[in-house]
């Protein structure tokens, strides 16, 4: 607990990543930029079209802070606001395409992507001394107290988005997607938008992920229907899909070390050889069986946490794939470096 | 950061620049409107204003305004010139100069010297390039491109390379701005108000002349929030002091789309006029009233001032578009102004065919009993819409049931025999029933009979026609049987046969006097039919008593243009003239609703986003679309390359094609070029019966290519259908072979 709020109180007083001692190097970085962000500044998600979304301007955000890379920030940024952050609410539109017109198809939020932007901003105002970035930061966090942070039966739980997941909307709302906590985001976005409790907000995350174990892996459903007890809502797989997949990594990132939680994640969703497999929690079957290093590395950071076993080699180094794992490995390369060096 | 903004009256900020500047960048003064200020406009000499403006409602922009007027700080020109000569940055200046962006160039100078009243432009901004920053023109470049993203990357970079270096305020803030501007219009297109109201609070620099679409946008999002004030002031702004009348014009429109009628007829005294006294909103005056009276058209309550009505009738005769004879005709239809309606509707046909003249002109036809012609004239449009068909088939029942009962030609009776079956018409076929026993043929009146029953089994005055057919033949049984079943709901069908006042069955010749009587009252008259919701193939309920015409209205095109309370179809040819923004699905919907608005080029270009889309069917329909507009709008060849711009279906494409051709044979007769109007007829010829204008039209090419007896053959068989085109031309022969 005190090295978590050491951590906040570090990020946010302004101990910037420079590109000496950042945590992803600027090889990796460039690998990633060349690979999954445009020119103007868009990251491009290769595995879904070529679209772009507000959470891959979140992590590319982020990512650029903690390589500690200005410029590449600056551009990411550039983009975002001007394409995305374009609502009435000041939220995120969360989908763009390239071909289409106007390019947002959808106008929605994804609170994910805000989180993401928000924090990745309040860390960048701080770290570079720009307010810029923390009047942004400040805005996106209170919009997204405003309109998407919500109390319901005793806890404080986030909508996915503004539209569509609400108690009103549908037949078994609240529906929450347990993967959008972005934990190590909270104590940030408290310290610049002190109006909402972020930190409640953050047990109660938690609090979910405990508490939803479906199918005989016990593991939450990505998308969660609250009406009664939880379960998987209408309409979605009922599964521990690829959102979900980062939900270790958010806990563990946020230096949440609750070892029987991570051990039932990690047992839940690794394959006998260290591939991540998604199961359907209905007929049991794999749904889909993950050896990029980018997914397993995840089941590795929580066996280095809960038993103790070093990162294998072919994990540490960083060769992009697609879009999504190449991101989830550098946020798991970054964090080991900084938080957990036993692991390497 | 204060003495980089100075704020002063339009009327001293240009006056003052007007002098300082001599002639060349008068119109590109950089004055901005500021949303938070309405009606005052602000003048950049500098970069940001000082102080962030918080964007109040108006009531309480206009106090901080006068509040800030009033301490108007002495004008930064005067600092300056006390101050010690300034570094001026002409970076830019330079950049621009050698760019060749001569309009980019104009704005510097004029906005450096507003800046420093001291400084003189260098003779040759391309002479004297002291030292080149080559970096920095790079990323001018970039910025030039439009690539924002990369010019924060840019300077990013530079900074962390060169440590104390900082980037020209300039430039950034004129990337602030750019970006600002990208921002506002994304969010614009989105119809995120808020958004676009917050952005240029931020950015008032981004509200000036050279940026008329942003102001736009803003001034739409203002009335969309119901701020209508400060949408006005917005309009009020641009056409107080901005100069493009293409832009004022445009800015005139979204005005009138979006404004109250008191705050656009306040905007149309701001109209400037040419040497001629021509106002350069001459059209939009003439939209307005085309507007008024097609809010007239749809509703009879609807008061549409003398004036606008003059006008509108004043350009039907001066400018012949048939689509103000057909407004006028509807709106004198709707007030039962028959003969006016006539009038109009005629002028309409005379200068171009349609389905909704004829089938106004249909209406105050049958208005005044003239059923025959109505019928005539509404054939060939019966199968242009249900609102057609209806028209058709009561001008048919009218005619059939006129009194004393017209003998009609064979023709005309099998064409009605066969409209009337083919669209199971319940009155049509009674109608028929009382016709064939007018003229005594009983059997083909009882087939009629039946048939109106077994379309509509509760169908009284055909339950009784046939009762009397029954009696007629002496059918007992079945006499007694409809007795039977009509017992309780149709007296006089009891009393057929009983009556002493039954009329006799076989009369020689029927009069008037010899109609049964009991059918004068009860008997529907047709024209009950000619309601909006009566469907031709499920005709009213019978029993319904005689009812006066109830105009069928339906939405003309000219009438869908206007509704009444400036929203829902109006909004949808409203708002921005940006066919870009729009998605394809979108700009085709737009287009269509341009075409209904007769603002075809518009249309075309609305049509060409549409074509963008991934959609076969989109595109189709969008070439098929784009293909009509330039017809209409004249550009012939223009319509066939639309044409082929996506594949289309057999229909469509033939009635492009044979479009096309006769435009075509018509552009080239006009050009004299007669052997080509002779091909494309020919062409034509192939895949369409040809129009009698166009035989016509043909006759003329032969004539004047000297194929005389061509053109004789042509006109006489185009005379012969009692075209008065073909028999003036047959003169016109005459006359020439006469006269040698």
């Amino acid at each position: 607990m005190i090295r978590k709020l050491l951590l906040a109180l570090i990020l946010v007083t302004g101990m910037a990543p420079s590109l000496a001692n950042a945590k992803i190097t600027s090889e990796e970085w460039s690998a990633y930029t060349d690979r999954f962000v445009s020119q103007e500044g868009r990251v491009i998600d290769d595995g879904n079209g070529g679209i772009s979304h507000s959470e891959g301007q979140g992590y590319g955000l982020l990512l650029a802070y903690l390589a500690g890379n200005r410029a590449d920030f600056e551009r990411i940024w550039s983009f975002t606001e001007r394409e995305l952050l374009l609502r009435d609410d000041s939220l995120a539109a969360w989908k763009w395409e390239p071909w289409a017109t106007p390019h947002i198809t959808d106008l929605n939020n994804a609170a994910d992507g805000d989180i993401l932007i928000a924090y990745a901003l309040a860390l960048a105002g701080a770290a570079w001394h720009d307010q810029r970035f923390t009047r942004n930061a400040r805005t996106i966090a209170r919009a997204l107290g405003r309109t998407s942070v919500f109390e319901h039966q005793g806890e404080l739980l986030l909508l996915p988005g503004v539209g569509g997941f609400g108690p009103k909307a549908r037949r078994d709302g609240p529906v929450v997607n347990p993967s959008y906590w972005v934990f190590e985001a909270f104590p940030v976005l408290a310290r610049i938008a002190p109006e909402t409790d972020w930190m409640r907000l953050s047990e109660s995350g938690k609090r979910l992920i405990r508490k939803t174990q479906i199918g005989e892996r016990r593991l939450p459903a990505e998308w969660v229907s609250l009406a009664n007890a939880p379960k998987s809502a209408n309409g979605f797989p009922a599964m521990f899909g690829y959102n979900a997949i980062r939900i270790p990594l958010y806990l563990m990132r946020a230096l949440e070390n609750d070892a029987e939680l991570l051990r039932r994640l990690r047992d839940g969703m690794t394959g006998p050889n260290g591939e991540i497999t998604l199961i359907d929690a209905v007929n049991g079957k794999i749904a889909a069986q993950l050896d990029d290093p980018g997914y397993r590395i995840i089941s590795a950071l929580a066996s280095c946490v809960v038993d103790r076993v070093k990162i294998p080699e072919e994990l540490r180094s960083f060769r992009p794939t697609v879009y999504y794992p190449s991101t989830l490995q550098l946020l798991a390369l970054s964090h080991i470096r900084e938080d957990r060096p036993e692991c390497l | 950061m204060s003495l980089t903004t100075s704020v002063k009256s339009v009327a001293i900020g240009a006056a003052t620049l007007s002098l300082l500047l001599g002639t060349t960048a008068f119109a590109q003064i950089r004055h901005y409107w500021d949303p938070n200020a309405p009606m005052v406009s602000l003048e950049v000499t500098g970069t940001t204003p000082a102080a962030a403006a918080i964007f109040d409602d108006e009531e309480a922009g206009e106090p901080q305004l006068l509040a800030q007027a009033d301490l108007q700080p002495a004008p930064l020109a005067q600092q300056a010139q006390d101050a010690a000569p300034p570094e001026v940055d002409e970076s830019a200046l330079r950049y621009f100069a050698r760019q060749g962006d001569k309009r980019r160039l104009e704005i510097e100078i004029a906005r450096l010297r507003a800046l420093y009243p001291n400084w003189t432009p260098p003779a040759d901004p391309l002479a004297t390039p002291v030292k080149t920053d080559t970096a920095l023109e790079e990323i001018w470049q970039l910025y030039s491109e439009g690539k924002l993203g990369e010019v924060r990357q840019k300077i990013a970079e530079r900074q962390a390379a060169e440590p104390g270096w900082t980037p020209p305020t300039d430039l950034t803030d004129r990337l602030a701005l750019a970006e600002a501007r990208d921002r506002l219009i994304n969010a614009s297109n989105l119809d995120q108000y808020a958004t676009v109201i917050s952005v240029a609070s931020d950015n008032p620099q981004l509200l000036t002349c050279s940026e008329v679409d942003v102001l736009w946008r803003v001034a739409e999002a203002f009335a969309r929030t119901e701020r209508e004030p400060r949408a006005y002031d917005a309009y009020k702004y641009i056409l107080s002091n901005c100069e493009n009348t293409n832009e004022r014009v445009a800015t005139m429109q979204n005005a009138s789309l979006l404004l109250t009628q008191t705050n656009i007829a306040d905007l149309l005294t701001l109209e400037r006029f040419d040497s001629d006294g021509k106002g350069e909103f001459a059209a939009i005056r003439d939209d307005l009233a085309r507007d008024a009276v097609a809010r007239g058209s749809k509703d009879a309550e609807a008061a549409v001032p003398a004036e606008e009505l003059k006008r509108v009738e004043r350009l039907a005769e001066a400018d012949k578009l048939p689509s103000d004879a057909r407004l006028l005709g509807w709106y004198y239809l709707q007030r039962k102004n028959h003969i006016e309606a006539e009038k109009w509707f005629r002028m309409a046909l005379d200068g171009e065919p349609s389905a909704d003249a004829a089938e106004g002109l249909a209406l105050a036809l049958i208005e005044r009993n003239a059923f025959a012609e109505a019928e005539e004239l509404m054939f060939r449009w019966r199968g242009t819409s249900d609102n057609t068909r209806v028209v058709y088939l009561a001008a048919a029942a009218n005619l059939l049931g006129t009194e004393p009962r017209p003998l009609l030609t064979s023709e005309v009776l099998n064409r009605i025999v066969a409209e009337v079956a083919s669209s199971r018409y319940v009155e049509g076929a009674r109608q028929l029933g009382w016709y064939s026993r007018a003229f005594e043929q009983h059997t083909t009146a009882k087939a009629w009979f039946l048939t109106a029953l077994s379309w509509s089994p509760d169908d009284e005055p055909s339950a009784y026609g046939l009762a009397l057919t029954y009696h007629l033949f002496g059918e007992a049984a079945e006499l007694a049987e409809i007795k039977r079943q009509w017992a309780g709901r149709s007296e006089r069908i009891q009393l057929v046969g009983v009556a002493v006042t039954e009329p006799a069955p076989v009369a020689p010749r029927l009069s008037t006097a010899q109609e049964p009587l009991a059918l004068a009252p009860t008997q529907p008259a047709p024209r009950a039919v000619v309601t909006t919701n009566v469907q031709a193939a499920q005709p009213a309920q019978p029993s319904q008593p005689t009812q006066p015409v109830q105009t069928v209205r339906r939405t003309a095109p000219a009438a869908q243009k206007a509704a009444p309370a400036a929203s829902a179809s109006r909004r949808s040819c409203a708002g921005q003239i940006h066919p870009e923004s729009l998605s394809p699905e979108a700009a085709l919907n737009r287009g269509w609703c341009l075409m209904d608005a007769n603002r075809p080029i518009e249309a075309a270009k609305a049509f060409d986003v549409a074509l963008r889309s991934r959609s076969e069917q989109v595109r189709r329909d969008a070439s098929y679309g784009q293909s009509l507009a330039y017809l209409r709008a004249g550009l012939i060849d223009n319509a066939a390359v639309s044409a082929t711009r996506a594949p289309q279906s057999q229909a469509r494409a033939q009635e492009l094609q044979t479009s096309i051709l006769a435009e075509r044979a018509l552009g080239a007769f006009e050009r004299g070029r007669y052997v080509e109007a002779i091909i494309a007829l020919d062409q034509r010829a192939q895949i369409a019966p040809e129009r009698i204008d166009l035989m016509v039209l043909r006759g003329y090419a032969y004539m004047k290519l000297g194929r005389l007896s061509d053109s004789k053959r042509v006109f006489e068989a185009a005379a012969g259908t009692g075209s008065r085109d073909a028999i003036r031309g047959l003169a016109d022969l005459r006359n020439l072979m006469n006269g040698g």
